[in-house]
């Protein structure tokens, strides 16, 4: 971290001692590599309904890191149950302590709409992070593509499994975080010719649970071809169920986001794949996007950032199981060593009318 | 009966004079929290933070003016926070069913009463402690608000005055508080219902030997608090803009016995204000919103409110002796 501060420093006076045929003012004060110094020290406000779950433990290293790159500051606030009145006071607190930008989790449809508002009226720019709803307002959406992704999976189921029964576990049906996945999947399966049936399981959402509900389902449904889950929990049930139950290449298998279970699963090849979210990119993307903002006067606009579209595979699972990392987990290594070579990532897509 | 019914409004003589000093202090150290705050946060002492502090207190002080009432008659009311949670999702169910707003909340609020009175009627009938009436029915209205709401959050009514009324405008909520505080206030201490309050907490055996009806008093204080919970419920719900069903919950409740304990309130009954309570809930407030403010994050965040409150209340111990030697 000093070590990056002195390299920015350093890169920052060299640049002022030689300046080239553009006389501009890059790294006049060098707050951060070629950036100058703002007058006042900005602070970026992280607004979530659940601040204390594990999984937003990376979402805050992201925060802590990019905050440190940047030389600004943060606050991470909210609810720590979901409550959506204490999200909104903490967005009205954030406006009324003179927040520099603010970036929320948009859980609900309504609340936060008039706070966002006004925040824009003030000068404060929001971005939304993790979750978004339709008609509120933000400059971007930096998370995943809910409904994207169940497309992307469902796709992959269909080249897969082909034909058949499949089962889908999903925590809370109708629920904003997992349903669109579900949604999507159906769409992809009847994009391509709908000759698979998906049965969907009401897993719940406590995770033992979770595995006994799969458990039932399949126990229920021996043909099905592909057993897929929408949801962290029910995925780890899909793993653990397989491996206790020595099910092992019988069906396709998949889900969601890694949990120790779900990585241990795709590794000992009992999953075929997980999809990571990227919870540290969730964090780290909105503060570059509201400082680049800020610093440009509104000049460079955040673009949608899809942070969920990483199939982890076999091939690719190895890092998430080596070392803790602050990428994955509350704590760990920052830096970890990089593999001698590389699978082929997915062909690249080009949308088309 | 004249003898003890003397007794009783000297004793009720001796609480109030002690009760006025406890509030002073509280009194002070909210004052003294304010300027902390004033002091060392940018932007305390504004309008928009006044209303923000407010949005914190005001659903925890409309929950203690009935808690206050529950405490003093010796009871408690562990389901006023899920009553908080559940009367907006009542609501909805009433306006989806073809009912016109004002007919949906006057509904919602009649259930509300209604749970109350089935509290009040385990407690004083079946004779089970209200701790445990209470906390049974904490679970059961929890359990009815997410199955009425299916676990996701349902569009608060929007537009129109009485939404305006009902939370929609601006300081609607902090109205709705400090009104309903000062008829509660004048209820307890200026009313035939109050002075039988104070007698059943203080010595239930002389109230009912003095002819009140202790059962009863005890089963209108638990809908009292019933109805106000899901009165702030609604109100919460409608200046949000959604009814959500982690709304309210144990914390809320919490919080609002916390605020009349901190008020001045006894847990264990017999003496306690309703202005006391709403100025331990203001306090508060002050200290969860100028923490925020200072930018302490989450995970801190309970830590340093734990010690504030700790410290706050020290200095509320402080202040009572000091002025009850001073006179």
């Amino acid at each position: 971290m000093f070590g990056a501060g002195g390299g920015a420093l350093a890169a920052g006076s060299l640049l002022t001692a030689c300046k080239g045929a553009h006389d501009d003012e890059a790294g006049a004060t060098g707050a951060t590599g070629n950036f100058p110094k703002p007058g006042e020290r900005w602070k970026f406000v992280f607004i979530n309904h659940v601040t204390t779950n594990s999984f937003f433990a990376p979402t805050q290293n992201g925060i802590k890191d990019a905050a440190a790159l940047l030389g600004v500051d943060y606050q991470w606030t909210g609810a720590e149950d979901g409550n959506v009145s204490t999200m909104a006071t903490a967005l009205d607190t954030a406006i009324s302590g003179g927040a520099h930008g603010i970036a929320i989790a948009l859980t609900d449809n309504t609340a936060f709409k008039a706070g966002c508002k006004r925040a824009f009226s003030r000068g404060i720019p929001v971005v939304a992070y993790n979750a978004t709803a339709a008609g509120n307002y933000a400059l971007a959406y930096i998370g995943q593509d809910l409904f994207l992704s169940g497309y992307k999976m469902g796709q992959r189921i269909v080249r897969e499994v082909g034909s058949g029964d499949i089962l889908v576990g999903i925590s809370q049906p109708g629920g904003n975080n997992v349903q669109p996945r579900l949604d999507g999947i159906r769409k992809a399966i009847a994009d391509a010719g709908d000759r698979i049936t998906v049965h969907s399981v009401n897993t719940g959402a406590e995770q033992a649970a979770e595995l006994s509900a799969m458990e039932a389902a399949y126990a229920g449904r021996k043909s099905a071809k592909g057993v897929y889950a929408v949801d962290a929990g029910s995925t780890a049930g899909i793993a653990q169920m397989i491996d206790k139950q020595g099910l092992k290449g019988k069906f396709h298998a998949g889900g969601y986001d890694t949990l120790s279970d779900t990585i241990e699963g795709v590794k000992s090849g009992a999953l075929d794949f997980t999809i990571d979210q990227s919870a540290y990119l969730q964090g780290f993307l909105p503060m570059l996007a509201l400082y680049l903002y800020r610093l440009s006067g509104s000049l460079v606009h955040p673009p949608e950032m899809d942070t969920g579209l990483t199939f982890v595979t076999a091939d690719t699972v190895d890092p998430y199981v080596k070392a803790q990392s602050v990428y994955e987990d509350a704590k760990g290594k920052r830096m970890l060593s990089m593999p001698a070579s590389l699978p082929l990532p997915a062909p690249l897509t080009v949308t088309s009318s | 009966m004249t003898t003890s019914t003397v007794d009783t409004r000297r004793g009720r003589m001796v609480v109030d004079g002690l009760l006025r000093r406890r509030e002073l202090s509280i009194a002070l150290v909210t004052v003294a929290l304010g300027l902390y705050f004033t002091f060392t946060t940018t932007g305390f002492n504004t309008g928009s933070n006044y209303h923000i502090i407010a949005q914190y207190f005001a659903p925890w002080a409309i929950i203690a003016a009935g808690e206050v009432m529950l405490l003093i008659c010796g009871e408690i009311d562990l389901s006023a926070g899920y009553m908080f949670t559940l009367a907006p999702f009542v609501l909805a169910v009433f306006v989806n069913n073809g009912a016109p707003l004002l007919i949906a909340v006057l509904g919602a609020l009649a259930v509300s009463a209604c749970v109350g009175i089935a509290n009040g009627l385990i407690r004083t009938v079946l004779n089970m402690p209200s701790f445990i009436t209470t906390l049974g029915m904490f679970f059961l209205l929890w359990g009815i608000a997410l199955l009425l709401s299916g676990g996701s959050p349902v569009q608060a009514p929007e537009g129109g005055a009485l939404v305006s009324v009902l939370g929609g405008a601006r300081w609607a909520e902090l109205c709705w508080a400090v009104g309903i505080v000062i008829v509660m206030q004048v209820v307890l201490s200026g009313t035939r219902f109050g002075v039988y309050t104070f007698a059943v907490g203080g010595n239930p055996t002389g109230a009912s030997e003095a002819g009140i009806r202790t059962r009863r008093v005890k089963t209108a204080c638990f809908a009292l608090t019933s109805l106000l919970a899901g009165f702030a419920g609604i109100l919460d719900g409608i200046r949000v803009g959604s009814f959500d069903p982690t709304n309210g919950g144990a914390n809320y409740m919490f919080l609002a016995v916390a605020s009349a304990v901190i008020g001045g309130t006894a847990l264990l009954g017999g003496s306690g204000t309703v202005v006391g309570a709403f100025i331990g809930a203001v306090a508060l407030g002050i200290v969860h919103e100028g923490f925020n403010l200072a930018g302490i994050n989450a995970n801190a965040f309970n830590a340093v409110l734990g010690v504030a409150v700790l410290a706050a209340m020290m200095l509320n111990i402080y202040l009572s002796r000091f002025s009850r030697a001073g006179t």
